[in-house]
């Protein structure tokens, strides 16, 4: 009767998490939210592999067409605090192409029933505007039934 | 310890600066560094274009003395005028961050000092 209870309990305790359910590291430096989230969602690391994470800290002045640079102290402590919570299971941590979270395979098949048309609407604009849909991207909860598509 | 007093306070009003300026005080500075400021030069570099797709104006709106929305992510700006926001033009190494992105976002250069005094002086009669 024992065994019948713990094995899907270690069943469960096994199964990997989620990037449904990656969570943000609690210990972001102040500077992530200053210097990155003035313009975008803070992105939870886990969204990227160490090397697109890489290539994004060292080009900050090119940043998708616009200068986002900063100072190297504060980069070198960016970087630092992404690379320890890049991605690292081989589904999320294959390299994105341009750097973009939105071009890995995972991100394209998970969206793949949104049509183009919702990504422009007034609401979402970009499909890099994840808390459009996903109320609580900042704390790195893309769970399914916490999704509302603006319908505008 | 006399001569000590005014290196002091020299090395204190430096840093003071630094951190926790006004308005007026950096318009003064970007004012040594060039000429004196025309805000209604500054008026017209904000909502011209310079050559690329956007203006100033493009993400911060005229007037902008209220919350805007950048135009790619969407991402809400607070009011740029420090009339509707204390907390604008009060950090001389943040200001400069923000000049030098925007700047180049917008010119692909760097703004001169002149521009900046323009473009400050302006921004301070915007209520």
């Amino acid at each position: 009767m024992k065994t019948y209870l713990v094995l899907p309990l270690f069943a469960l305790l096994a199964m990997p998490v989620s990037a449904s359910k990656m969570g943000m590291p609690t210990d972001a430096p102040k500077s992530y939210e200053a210097e990155c989230a003035s313009c975008h969602l803070a992105y939870p690391p886990g969204l990227l592999g160490q090397k697109n994470w890489q290539n994004i800290m060292s080009g900050l002045n090119k940043h998708f067409g616009t200068d986002a640079s900063i100072d190297t102290k504060t980069e070198t402590e960016i970087t630092q605090w992404l690379l320890k919570y890049a991605a690292n299971r081989q589904k999320y941590s294959a390299f994105a192409p341009e750097n973009r979270i939105t071009k890995t395979p995972w991100f394209i098949r998970k969206h793949d029933e949104v049509r183009a048309d919702v990504w422009t609407r007034v609401g979402i604009k970009s499909p890099a505007n994840c808390s459009a849909c996903h109320a609580d991207a900042a704390k790195g909860d893309f769970e399914e039934d916490n999704i509302r598509i603006p319908i505008k | 310890m006399i001569k000590k007093v005014p290196l002091f306070l020299a090395v204190f009003s430096f840093t003071g600066l630094a951190l926790c300026a006004t308005p007026p005080e950096l318009l003064k500075g970007y004012e040594a560094q060039s000429s004196k400021a025309f805000t209604t030069r500054g008026e017209q570099f904000f909502n011209a274009k310079h050559g690329k797709e956007c203006s100033c104006a493009s993400c911060h709106e005229n007037p902008p003395n209220h919350e805007t929305k950048h135009i790619v992510t969407g991402k809400v700006i607070k009011p740029l005028s420090p009339n509707n926001n204390p907390e604008r033009f009060t950090d001389q190494a943040k200001v400069e961050k923000w000049f030098k992105r925007n700047c180049n976002d917008v010119l692909a250069r760097e703004c001169t000092a002149q521009e900046k005094a323009d473009i400050l002086s302006w921004l301070m009669t915007v209520k």
